[in-house]
């Protein structure tokens, strides 16, 4: 521990055990037990560290004027303290324990009114709770009976803590029985569990007992505690052992069946969560599959739907129930659309009468129609002798749901026409009918409705009530269905005349949403690689729009009035191109023209997201062009992406926004890969520095590919670093070194690193390298960061003057008020570009974080509060 | 309380309500979709259209070259168009003593009606409905007698002959009555029998009904009418909207209480939400200038055609626009333009509030002013000069059969980068487009109707709760070509009363009060008695008085003193002895008291029968019967005058007299 830390706890505890003092804010308390809980998990003991402690716990337990908060944190530090067998006793030898968690104490002050200390004994007590002496102090202590009646507080937190408390003590001290049963791990045997099973078995015999008493609500309403004890419930036989687990449901069994057959709406779903746990436990025991089957049997048919969605989620596979649940969750389907899907020579059931009356009414309507159609996907996954219907139905039954949703559906079905106008142009069972039909893009048999996917997801698109994410929606299924469809041919031209037209309406829609969506799925659509039964492999966007439709509708989207639109559309445009890059195509006039108007936007857009998507085009422009030689190529294409990488480097990196200069550090990385990477002692950017990323920082959203050279670049480092300095590399690494957005310097930093990296050390090699590889220069413009680079430069040259370097003298006379011409290597070198990382590589709330931090706080807090009349409010956010 | 219904039209009715001693007509729609059977009336010699075949049948029996053209497999009559009149036969239209108009779509008919009739009555219509309504009808009148057609096609409409017919021809219901345009003579004629009123304000109608127009929401100045007397109430609703659209918002409470409420004018298109369809309208027309082609609107030159333009003016720059050309061509464009922005009190709250502010209400004058709007009465004239392409042209008249774009679907049908957009609710726009056949122009059809929809007339009824509904019958039942749409339908309690053309009916309810005055001094001289706490009674003799539908009571005048005559005294010039009046019994006999009386009086053998209304006495010793009853008594007593005089004397013991 940090010795300054220990020197101040002292002067902290004085403060906390201070009735009249005050906090800096209300979480500094939990920022301590977090503390001291990772000292403890460190291996460290907290007494030995820090005796005041047990001087604090003592002082506080006898001062009931204590703030409750103070109290509350103090039971928990007696708890983690008392974790440990040493802490527990040494606690024990000064009878710190019996007073801390008496109970009757607490009360007597009037204290024991504030949850927040009712939750602080509970917690004290289960970070106690590891260890057989706590069990037996526990035991004796009788406490069990007062957190019975803590399981129902009418704070929800402490309810719901207690019921982990007691969940906890029945796991924890769980008798290991054999070798290999779930929850409970080998080590226990060694700790001496096995001894404490007296006092465990009673602690079972009561709470089992009190579980069984209180499960049935005693009254109609007095639900809380049945709700309660079914969550334990939940709990328990989910990582309870054999022996644990049979004992709860002998003694339990009876007041689950009685639960069961009462069929309370509120508990249906934590009596299932019960029985599921019960269930995937043992799943042989005739009682529990006698309670399942009667779950899946109840009359409510909203509480039925729920309880079967449950069941399949669990995802354990029986036949039998399987069949049934997949049968209650098909059945408002089938009503609403009136496909079979339950076969045709179903006896008519009562549960069906009151399921379609139901159905009649909205709310209950909408809520099992969703439940059912979040479940279709994984139900037409379930092995045919369990489904009543081929899975290929069921997407049917959703096409139809969605025809009947749009208002358009045939008048052929025969589902039954009061339920429609519940659904029809609602905009929540539309949705979950179309997450569903993209989930099932991967049921057996999907293909063969690939025509009727396409005419539904197409009149969705087209329909002018259609709201925006119900569109999106729409354009993720169609993707979806593309990217597995196997047979274009089932698309018929009139479909794909349709897709067109629509798109093309929807790129002109009044609202950005709408043509947002619209853009990115064009993106996509090109993403999405198809291979055709007699063509080779094209994207699917050649097959579905033809080949010249996208680019002209993206091209104009570049002219969007919404920066969201805009951005899109470019990264949607690099999407589309990427492939004509790759096979080095000769570059179109269309494409020319969306070059300078990329170079337009990055200059004069006042939105950061186009400027920021205009840099990422052309990384990915960069990245996929295999013909890049540097200035080497004589094709026009690579000529215009070099010049054009030269001002997206100069422009991006004296943008405003900090990911649009990042975005252009990468690119800069990327020239860097390409020129350096033949090079020994190179490491690409990718490869190196992947450390610590700050959690705002800009990740690269794909991993960029380079077609290395066949070449080797062993010599010639000199002109290739005069490459990277000519193409404005240099510039932007260096203004980004000194720019105030975090994420931009360290990025710049790294990549400086790995540039002296491997030029500087090559030159240190031989002394001629030295000689040529300093005569390469780059120029400092005399304002803004190069006249900081120049400050530095000059501090550290003044430093290093004593040792009179002529070459450094010589290159400051050049200096001239316009700017000044460096030595790459030299400004490398003198740069301390080693302690700007360090720096840079701590995240900016480093200080404010320390523990140190946080103890000084409380004392200047408390500090601040002794003086009169100088309030100090701070600011928790 | 009668109902009659003269169109069968759900959007423009024409309705005549007799109610209490007067005759109201509800509105006076013209059904102009008869004009569709039409060969349309192209303002340039269309070489196209002078070259249709004549009509023939197939066994050649019947050949009217000169009436019937065959355009694209429909034949089309060549001649001026004409209209489907309201039923004028169901009653005399002289005896109409008012008519009540509730927006200017639904006025159009109205010269046919109040001009060579006998109509001698007045015509209520609000500021905005009579000004836009005239520019409708100058529009009309200008449309048709620009380009005259000497011959009129009466030959088809023969029974004999039109049965033969094919197509919608042949359906046609009433052809003889279909009449041409009338004249601008007689639309001014008819105007000037319009009396203006504001929102909320109270007309007498000869003292018996009090009309009052409430604000509809649908347009400028369209109005809901509420029909009242003292004791009764009938709500008219025809065009509402709850859109926040232009117009003032709908006035709904006051409809509450209704006896009858009488529902016309939904929504044409309750499948087409009008938001959507205005984005539909924006995201097509975006599109086709995008590609370089031409956008032609046929619209109204009033009421949705603001709103589009509004939309448009927040549309053009953010779909890159702001270069094409808007045109507004009709004969009243400026008018219209401008008559809109100096309603102020006639429109929504936002719009109203800008009248405080140097900028007018509707942003269409911005686009006139930037010169992105231009407006033209023909495309005659200036319009030939400074007409750019690719540009949008909103035009009239929907019907595509005259007006300026006629000479649009001639100029720029033939190619397939030009579209055209409908976005008036009125006409079908297959049908619409029948005689331009074969079209490679892209057709979009995005109603725009912002009238009540289903939904929303549904909730406006649950509040507002009338006994009875009234509507016409295509409202009791989905659409036709939608049966599985149960959610298109009027679903009520009690049902609605369905209408149709020629529908006569007698509204659902009785008149059980009227209201009558009482002069001072008969009242003074009245003697109330009370008969309950909080209850007196007084018998008043009187004489009613009634003039103009208003009822009084006067004292009885004295008899003059006989003058001294000379002559004779006759006994039988007596004046006749007014009697005094009996006085009136109230109250109930008690069976328990009355016997107790009678066994005072001796009577004790009485033998009691209970019976439905009361109770019978048998008075066994004296064999006479006394019925009590609850709304009278009997004694049946045979030639014992006096015990029933004691009988009768013990029962008025029970009883108060007034």
């Amino acid at each position: 521990m940090d010795r300054e830390c220990v020197s101040l706890l002292p002067g902290v505890c004085e403060v906390l055990a201070d009735p009249g003092t005050s906090l800096p804010d209300d979480t500094s308390l939990e920022k301590l037990l977090d503390w001291f809980t990772g000292l403890i998990e460190a291996g460290g003991s907290l007494l030995e560290a820090c005796p005041c402690l047990l001087e604090f716990i003592s002082t506080v337990v006898h001062n009931t004027a204590s703030d409750p908060g103070v109290l509350s944190f103090t039971l928990r530090l007696t708890g983690l303290v008392s974790a440990t067998e040493d802490g527990f006793k040494m606690l024990q030898e000064r009878s710190v324990l019996n007073e801390v968690f008496n109970l009757k104490h607490w009360q007597e002050a009037g204290l024991w009114e504030d949850p927040c200390l009712r939750i602080g004994w509970i917690q004290g007590l289960r970070s106690m709770l590891q260890h057989p002496e706590a069990l037996s102090f526990f035991v004796q202590s009788a406490f069990l009976d007062p957190l019975l009646q803590l399981q129902t507080d009418t704070s929800l937190f402490v309810a719901s803590a207690a019921n982990q408390m007691l969940a906890h003590v029945l796991l924890f001290f769980q008798p290991v029985s054999s070798p290999g049963c779930n929850g409970v791990d080998k080590k226990a045997e060694d700790d001496g569990r096995t001894h404490t099973s007296a006092e465990y078995t009673a602690v079972v015999t009561s709470i089992s007992q009190y579980l069984k008493e209180s499960l049935v609500p005693k009254e109609n309403t007095k639900h809380h505690q049945s709700l309660q004890i079914l969550k334990l419930l939940a709990l328990l036989l989910a990582k309870a052992g054999p022996p644990l687990r049979d004992k709860l449901l002998q003694t339990v069994g009876d007041s689950l069946e009685e639960l069961v057959t009462a069929g309370g709406s509120e508990l249906t779903l934590p009596l299932m969560d019960v029985v599921l746990a019960a269930y995937s436990s043992s799943g042989t025991d005739e009682r529990v599959t006698r309670l399942l089957a009667s779950m899946l049997n109840i009359n409510k048919p909203a509480d039925l739907i729920h309880a079967a969605a449950a069941f399949l989620r669990r995802g354990r596979c029986d036949a039998v129930h399987t069949a049934r649940a997949v049968r209650v969750l098909l059945l408002p389907l089938d009503v609403i659309t009136g496909q079979s899907l339950l076969g045709t020579n179903t006896t008519a059931d009562a549960h069906q009468v009151s399921v379609v009356e139901q159905l009649k009414s909205k709310t209950p309507c909408i809520s099992m129609i969703c439940v059912c159609l979040t479940n279709t996907p994984q139900i037409a996954l379930t092995p045919s002798g369990v489904l009543p219907c081929p899975p290929v139905l069921i997407i049917t039954a959703v096409l139809s749901l969605l025809s009947i949703c749009s208002g358009v559906s045939s008048s052929s079905s025969t589902g039954s026409s009061e339920v429609y106008r519940n659904v029809i142009g609602n905009g929540k069972v539309q949705k979950c009918a179309l997450e569903a039909l993209t989930a099932l893009s991967s049921s057996p048999g999907a293909m063969e409705k690939i025509s009727e996917v396409f005419t539904v997801l197409i009149q969705y698109l087209d329909n002018p009530d259609s709201d925006p994410t119900v569109l999106h929606k729409s354009y993720q299924a169609l993707l979806k269905w593309t990217s597995v469809c196997t047979d274009f041919s089932l698309v018929t031209d009139h479909l794909r005349h349709d897709l067109i037209e629509v798109v093309k309406k929807r790129v002109c829609d009044m609202r950005w949403e709408v043509r947002d969506s619209t853009v990115e799925f064009l993106g996509h659509l090109t993403g999405v690689r198809v291979s055709l039964k007699s063509v080779e492999v094209c994207d699917s966007s050649d097959v579905l729009l033809g080949v010249c439709s996208t680019t002209p509708l993206l091209k104009e989207a570049l002219q969007d009035s919404e920066s969201y639109v805009r951005a899109s559309a470019i990264a949607a445009l690099a999407k589309t191109l990427t492939h004509s890059w790759q096979q080095g195509a000769a570059l179109t006039q269309e494409e020319t023209e969306i070059v300078s108007r990329l170079l337009e936007i990055l200059s004069q857009d006042t939105e950061g997201f186009p400027r920021r998507a205009v840099v990422q085009y052309f990384i990915s422009w960069y990245s996929s062009n295999s013909s890049h030689l540097p200035l080497s190529s004589s094709g026009s294409s690579a000529s215009l992406l070099m010049q054009c990488v030269r001002s997206v480097l100069s422009q991006g990196s004296a943008d405003l926004d900090w990911e649009v200069k990042v975005h252009t550090l990468e690119l800069a990385e990327l020239l860097l890969d390409e020129t350096f990477s033949a090079h020994q002692g190179y490491r690409k950017g990718s490869d190196a520095h992947r450390a610590p990323s700050h959690p705002y920082g800009v990740v690269s959203e794909q991993a960029h590919t380079l077609h290395t050279h066949a070449g080797t670049h062993t010599e010639g480092t000199e002109s290739d670093l005069a490459t990277v300095v000519e193409q404005g590399v240099m510039s932007a690494l260096l203004s980004g070194l000194v720019d105030c957005d975090r994420p931009v310097a360290l990025k710049a930093c790294r990549l400086l690193i790995t540039l002296r990296e491997t030029v500087c050390t090559l030159s240190l090699g031989t002394l001629d390298a030295t000689a040529s590889m300093a005569t390469v220069s780059c120029k400092l413009p005399g304002l803004g960061w190069g006249k900081e680079i120049i400050k530095i430069l000059r501090l550290k040259r003044s430093d290093r003057a004593r040792e009179a370097d002529i070459a450094a003298q010589r290159n400051l006379s050049d200096a001239d008020e316009g700017g000044e011409s460096v030595s790459v290597c030299e400004a490398l070198r003198l740069l301390g570009l080693d302690e700007r990382l360090d720096v840079l590589t701590q995240s900016s709330d480093h200080i404010h974080n320390s523990p140190l931090s946080l103890l000084q706080d409380i004392l200047t807090a408390s500090a601040a509060h002794t003086q009169p009349g100088e309030e100090v409010i701070v600011d928790c956010y | 309380m009668k109902l009659y219904c003269l169109s069968g039209h759900p959007t423009l009715p024409c309705n005549v309500l007799k109610f209490k001693s007067t005759t109201i007509m509800l509105d006076c729609g013209l059904d102009t979709t008869s004009v569709l059977n039409f060969l349309p009336l192209p303002l340039v010699h269309s070489p196209r259209l002078s070259k249709l075949p004549s009509w023939v049948s197939k066994d050649g029996t019947i050949n009217l070259e000169k009436e019937l053209k065959e355009c694209a497999g429909r034949v089309f009559v060549d001649s001026q168009p004409e209209f489907c009149l309201p039923e004028k036969e169901l009653l005399d239209l002289s005896t109409i003593d008012v008519i009540l108009i509730s927006n200017y779509h639904c006025m159009m008919a109205l010269p046919y009606i109040t001009e060579h009739t006998g109509f001698t009555g007045t015509v209520y219509a609000t500021e905005p409905t009579l000004t836009i309504g005239r520019l409708f009808m100058e529009e009309l009148v200008n449309f048709m007698e620009r380009v005259p057609k000497a011959q009129s096609a009466t030959c088809w409409k023969n029974k004999e002959i039109q049965r033969m017919l094919p197509g919608p021809l042949k359906d046609a219901v009433d052809v003889y009555t279909w009449k041409r345009s009338y004249s601008m003579q007689e639309v001014n004629s008819a105007l000037s029998k319009v009396q203006l009123v504001g929102y909320s304000q109270k007309v007498e109608l000869f003292g018996a009904v009090q009309v009052s127009p409430l604000s509809s929401g649908y347009s400028l100045g369209s109005s809901n009418w509420i029909i009242q007397s003292h004791h009764e109430k009938v709500s008219y609703v025809s065009g509402s909207s709850l859109l926040t659209t232009h117009p003032q918002p709908m006035d709904q409470s006051s409809l509450k209480n209704s006896d009858v409420l009488i529902l016309t004018g939904l929504t044409q298109m309750p499948t087409a939400n009008p938001d959507g369809m205005l984005g539909e309208f924006c995201s097509n027309l975006a599109m086709t200038i995008r590609a370089g082609g031409n956008v032609l609107v046929p619209c109204y030159s009033s009421g949705v055609i603001y709103d589009l333009l509004e939309c448009l003016y927040q549309f053009i720059d953010s779909a890159n626009l702001g270069t094409t050309p808007f045109y507004f061509i009709s004969p009243v464009a400026n008018s219209s333009l401008e008559f809109s922005q100096i309603f102020a009190e006639w429109l929504c709250h936002n719009k109203q509030s800008k009248v405080y502010l140097p900028e007018p209400p509707f942003p269409h004058a911005e686009l006139i002013q930037t010169n992105k709007l231009k407006h033209y009465p023909s495309i005659h004239g200036d319009f030939s000069s400074e007409f750019r392409q690719p540009c949008v042209v909103f035009t009239g008249h929907p019907s595509l059969r005259f007006g300026d774009v006629v000479h649009f679907m001639e100029l720029w049908g033939k190619s397939s980068l030009n579209t055209i957009i409908f976005t008036e609710p009125d006409f079908s726009y297959l049908d619409a487009l029948a005689p331009y056949q074969p079209l490679a122009m892209k057709c979009v059809y995005c109603p725009i109707d912002t009238r009540l929809n289903f939904h929303q007339v549904s909730k406006l009824l649950k509040e507002v709760q009338p006994l009875h509904v009234v509507c016409p019958e295509q409202y009791t039942q989905p659409p036709l070509t939608q049966s599985h749409r149960s959610d298109l339908m009027l679903e009520l309690q009690p049902p609605p009363m369905p209408y149709r053309r020629c529908s006569v009916l007698n509204l659902p309810f009785r008149r059980s009060y009227e209201r009558v005055y009482i002069m001072p001094e008969l009242a003074n001289s009245l003697v109330p008695s009370e008969i309950k706490p909080g209850v007196s009674l007084a018998t008043v003799s009187a004489v009613l008085h009634s003039k103009d539908n208003k009822h009084t009571l006067q004292s009885v005048p004295k008899p003059p003193p006989a003058p001294p005559s000379k002559k004779r005294k006759r006994v039988l010039d007596e004046p006749p002895l007014v009697l005094a009046p009996k006085p009136l019994l109230s109250g109930a006999v008690p069976l328990e008291a009355f016997l107790a009386t009678l066994q005072k009086q001796g009577i004790t053998e009485v033998k009691v029968e209970e019976t439905a209304d009361g109770h019978i006495l048998h008075l066994q010793a004296e064999d006479t019967l006394i019925q009590l009853e609850e709304d009278g008594t009997h004694i049946v007593c045979d030639n014992n005058e006096p015990l029933r005089t004691t009988l009768r004397d013990l029962v008025l013991r029970f009883l108060q007299k007034l």
